[in-house]
């Protein structure tokens, strides 16, 4: 189970990627031209010695800890409000567990930030196959069907199905498994749950709070599932917040002991890859590309826009090292000192993403409703491009501190 | 020709000796295990690399995901076009006409409403486990005797090409596939016992009559379909090289081409994909997999795969676009697909899998599963040409003896003939797909019992590994699982 101290693991972990990404190793070749190569001289003799980087590798790792604790912290306020709601469904309840929904996710979606490196929210343990918690977290899109009814299917999902008995272990080992869509659990299963699915052009989905006054049909059991999966949510991000307090034998304990131009590289390859492939191209360009208003990350809430807001909150977090009343060494402040023509450019290029973003029409699967070549389409096609320049970038910050950092796509 | 002929250049060399120095002493013999020794090892070197599809297309992700990633080092314009494919991939298409036209059309017959149905995470299908109703990532090809105008599998004149298991609302669905399952004990020289199991199929809840007598039919499971972008591009005349129809150099493997009806050039084309290596391109695998499997018309195959005698099907076909899934759309699945990396080969210096991978070699298992191939310069994506491959297949038929037979001729390939399988990624199926069935219809539980159903012209290395002890057993298997 993912919540006993995963040291020995991890060391095992963290050996074998080290063994790989030398194997792997490969040259990520400069890709704007307008960085100069001259900055490689003047990083070498400060990067010789590893200790000058710990103090940003140890801010970095205080703020992932930090924003799972919010993140935690907000969901355990939805917890509360979905509580609320089961106890006494009516519209207001249902109404406060919704808002209790969207307002927890901003947290949650600045932690993407912390991805694609294998560690806690994405490790995958070699000798048992065993995975970190984001499949289960934040899986999508997802086959609605496969948990509860949709138009048309009256009686579909493990819900509405009585042979299926609602428990986490079952709703676990259902998860994902005879298709890949087939997603159970975590942010959008909930989100599904309380909304249910969007054919309103205008607005969010309108499921209604008496699908889950007790007694009524599956009702119990869907108050069940929303319960179980609720405490699901809960518990994966406890594990997370876990593994990356200060002072304990854990993931991070590992982190900042490793060499910190590796543990750079993950930084930098996490935030890249953040950037241009899962928000330029998963959540942004397959939207637009596949002509469907309701192909967007959070479709059933219409919240979409504040996934892209929130993630790339993420990424200046991490650049910045600030977060809500936290401010550690950044790496601007890196940057400043060996390349400060490049921490410009990527302070702009942050700017510049922020501005692209916030000038999208919400919600956002209006922009999708829009026709080719409309205003609202060209504005999102600004802002895949300024996420694109942005990861580029990042790679050159990598190159810059003589680090390996690339943009992966899964 | 072929260019890795151990056995015969061992039988030349031990003919020369029995010649010369007859009766064989053992220092003859002992050089010929020597020649044969350092043969072996020449090769075993050659090819011991993790970068199985060379330095651009390898992927070093072992996790769940391990066959969905892309080939490193994407441009902006491929990384757009692989997301959307993906996500084309992962699309449950829905009746037509639905919200969003540029996404239905399923049906009305159908196996699976999504191509991640069966390939899940891009992996490997498997049969019906203990509990499962319906068949979800393995289904059965139709033919009746004789061969449609292409030289092809002449379709069913009720059920068409496939049994396709679910209809749209209102319209039926053609049946369900029963399996049974006996065992059949066995042993190896060392006297340890094993088990294989073979299945026999019933077809129930028959929605438009009975099959009739005379019905032909090829059980399958989907395949894993990363790098397939590689196997397209090795040059034809060095996949023909391999062919040795006649047995000529007397190995007892022959090797013959498949040759298949290709849409595109509307001509006959070297089939290389597909477990008849029935399919001439990945396009058209695709395409075809849209039509007889979900039920998608494409510009490649624009009529629904409704059979004249299903009426309710041909009107309900009728319904939404003409076209459900556009060229626009099919090209960029085809550029995904094309662009998935090949996971890298893992535990290249295990002392265990280094053993088992001499023993692969002595077995002549890579007289079928070639080890090495080099690719040509035709491909769009630079990262595929001229580069060295390790996919473990000669793409070729060979008979397999009648034990696996389907019975079911599939252009030039008989019954008894099936396209040897890349090995590339093949221990990761346990991580990807949650099992570890393989071969075409599954019956496999574990790699071990995949190797102990060859026969045919792999009759000489299943005997050798009937001979093997328990070590070298777990040695053999520990390399192929390495791969």
């Amino acid at each position: 189970m993912p919540f006993q101290p995963l040291s020995p693991r991890f060391s095992f972990a963290l050996i074998v990627s080290a063994a790989l990404s030398v194997a792997a190793f490969q040259p990520v070749k400069a890709l704007s031209p307008a960085v100069t190569p001259s900055v490689a001289p003047t990083a070498a003799p400060l990067l010789a010695q590893g200790d000058a980087l710990t103090p940003y590798v140890e801010s970095y790792a205080e703020l992932v800890y930090r924003t799972y604790s919010s993140a935690k912290a907000d969901a355990v306020t939805m917890q509360r409000a979905i509580t609320a709601f089961l106890i006494n469904p009516n519209a207001e309840t249902h109404q406060a567990a919704k808002a209790s929904w969207t307002e927890a996710r901003q947290s949650y979606l600045q932690t993407e930030a912390f991805r694609f490196y294998e560690g806690p929210i994405d490790f995958v343990d070699p000798e048992t196959g065993e995975e970190g918690p984001e499949g289960r977290i934040n899986a999508w899109p997802m086959n609605e069907a496969f948990i509860d009814y949709v138009q048309g299917k009256a009686d579909s999902g493990v819900i509405n199905d009585p042979s299926f008995e609602i428990s986490v272990a079952n709703i676990l080992e259902n998860d994902q498994v005879s298709d890949e869509a087939d997603v159970t659990t975590g942010w959008h299963a909930i989100e599904f749950l309380l909304w249910g699915q969007d054919f309103n052009a205008d607005g969010p989905g309108e499921r209604s709070y008496e699908d889950f006054v007790s007694g009524k049909g599956n009702n119990n059991r869907r108050r069940e599932y929303l319960n179980l999966v609720t405490n699901q949510l809960i518990d994966d991000l406890t594990f997370l917040e876990t593994e990356w307090q200060p002072g304990s034998e854990n993931y991070r304990a590992e982190f900042v002991a490793q060499d910190p131009q590796e543990t750079l590289g993950k930084i930098l390859t996490s935030l890249a890859t953040l950037s241009a492939f899962e928000m330029a191209s998963e959540r942004m360009a397959v939207s637009l590309d596949s002509g469907d208003q309701e192909d967007e990350h959070s479709c059933f809430s219409d919240t979409t826009y504040q996934d892209f807001v929130f993630n790339a909150a993420g990424i200046r977090n991490v650049y910045f090292a600030d977060y809500g009343d936290y401010q550690g060494t950044g790496l601007d402040e890196l940057l400043a000192s060996i390349a400060p023509e490049l921490n410009q450019q990527m302070i702009a290029a942050l700017d510049q993403t922020q501005t692209t973003i916030g000038q999208i029409s919400t919600p956002f699967d209006q922009v999708l409703a829009s026709a080719t070549g409309s205003e609202e389409r060209a504005v999102v096609e600004s802002a895949i491009v300024a996420l694109e320049d942005q990861a580029e970038l990042i790679v050159e910050v990598g190159s810059a501190l003589g680090v390996e950092a690339e943009i992966l796509a899964e | 020709m072929k260019r890795q002929n151990l056995r015969r250049w061992v039988l030349a060399l031990l003919s020369a000796f029995v010649v010369v120095v007859f009766p064989l002493s053992g220092t003859a013999k002992d050089a010929v295990q020597n020649a044969l020794d350092s043969q072996i090892e020449a090769q075993i070197l050659a090819n011991r690399t993790e970068l199985s599809a060379g330095e651009q297309a390898t992927s070093f992700k072992f996790t769940r995901t391990a066959f969905a990633q892309p080939i490193p080092n994407l441009d902006r314009q491929r990384r757009r076009v692989f997301s959307f494919g993906d996500r084309l991939f992962n699309t449950q298409w829905v009746q037509a006409p639905g919200s969003v036209p540029s996404l239905d059309g399923l049906g009305p017959l159908f196996n699976r409403s999504s191509c991640a149905g069966c390939h899940i995470r891009v992996g490997r299908g498997r049969p019906p486990i203990a509990g499962e109703t319906r068949m979800r990532s393995k289904l059965i090809r139709l033919s009746i005797p004789g061969e449609n105008a292409q030289g092809g599998p002449l379709p069913h004149p009720v059920y068409g090409a496939q049994l396709q298991e679910q209809g749209i609302l209102g319209v039926s669905a053609e049946g369900k596939t029963q399996i049974t399952w006996t065992e059949e004990i066995d042993q190896f020289a060392d006297g340890t016992t094993f088990s294989l199991r073979k299945p026999s199929y019933e077809f129930t809840e028959l929605g438009y009559g009975p099959l009739g007598d005379d019905v032909l039919f090829s059980p399958r499971v989907s395949p894993a379909v990363f790098g397939l972008g590689l196997l397209e591009n090795i040059p034809e005349a060095d996949i023909l090289q391999q062919v040795d129809p006649d047995d000529l150099d007397g190995d007892g493997i022959s090797g013959r081409p498949n040759y298949v009806w290709s849409e595109e050039s509307q001509t006959k084309m070297l089939g290389r994909l597909g477990w008849k290596a029935n399919e001439p391109t990945l396009k058209q695998q695709i395409a075809g997999a849209f039509s007889g499997d979900i039920g998608l018309t494409t510009p490649m195959f624009a009529n629904s795969s409704c059979s004249e005698q299903q009426a309710d099907c041909q009107a309900a076909a009728t319904l939404g676009d003409p076209l459900d899934v556009s060229g626009e759309f099919l090209d960029k699945v085809t550029t995904y697909l094309s662009l998935l990396a090949v996971p890298a080969r893992r535990n290249v210096e295990g002392a265990l899998e280094q053993r088992g991978e001499r023993l692969f070699y002595q077995g002549q298992c890579a007289s079928c599963h070639l080890p090495q191939q080099v690719t040509g310069n035709g491909s769009v994506h630079e990262e595929y040409n001229n580069k060295t491959i390790h996919a473990y297949t000669d793409l070729l038929l060979h008979d397999m003896g009648p034990a696996l037979s389907d019975m079911r001729p599939d252009f030039e390939a008989s019954g008894q003939e099936w396209r040897t399988p890349p090995l590339w990624g093949i221990g990761l199926v346990g991580t990807t797909n949650n099992h570890t069935f393989y071969l075409h219809d599954g019956r496999a539980r574990n790699l071990l019992e995949a190797i102990l159903w060859h026969d045919g012209e792999a009759h000489e290395s299943k005997e050798f590994v009937r001979q093997l002890n328990a070590d070298d057993r777990d040695a053999l298997i520990a390399f192929v699982a390495s791969l």
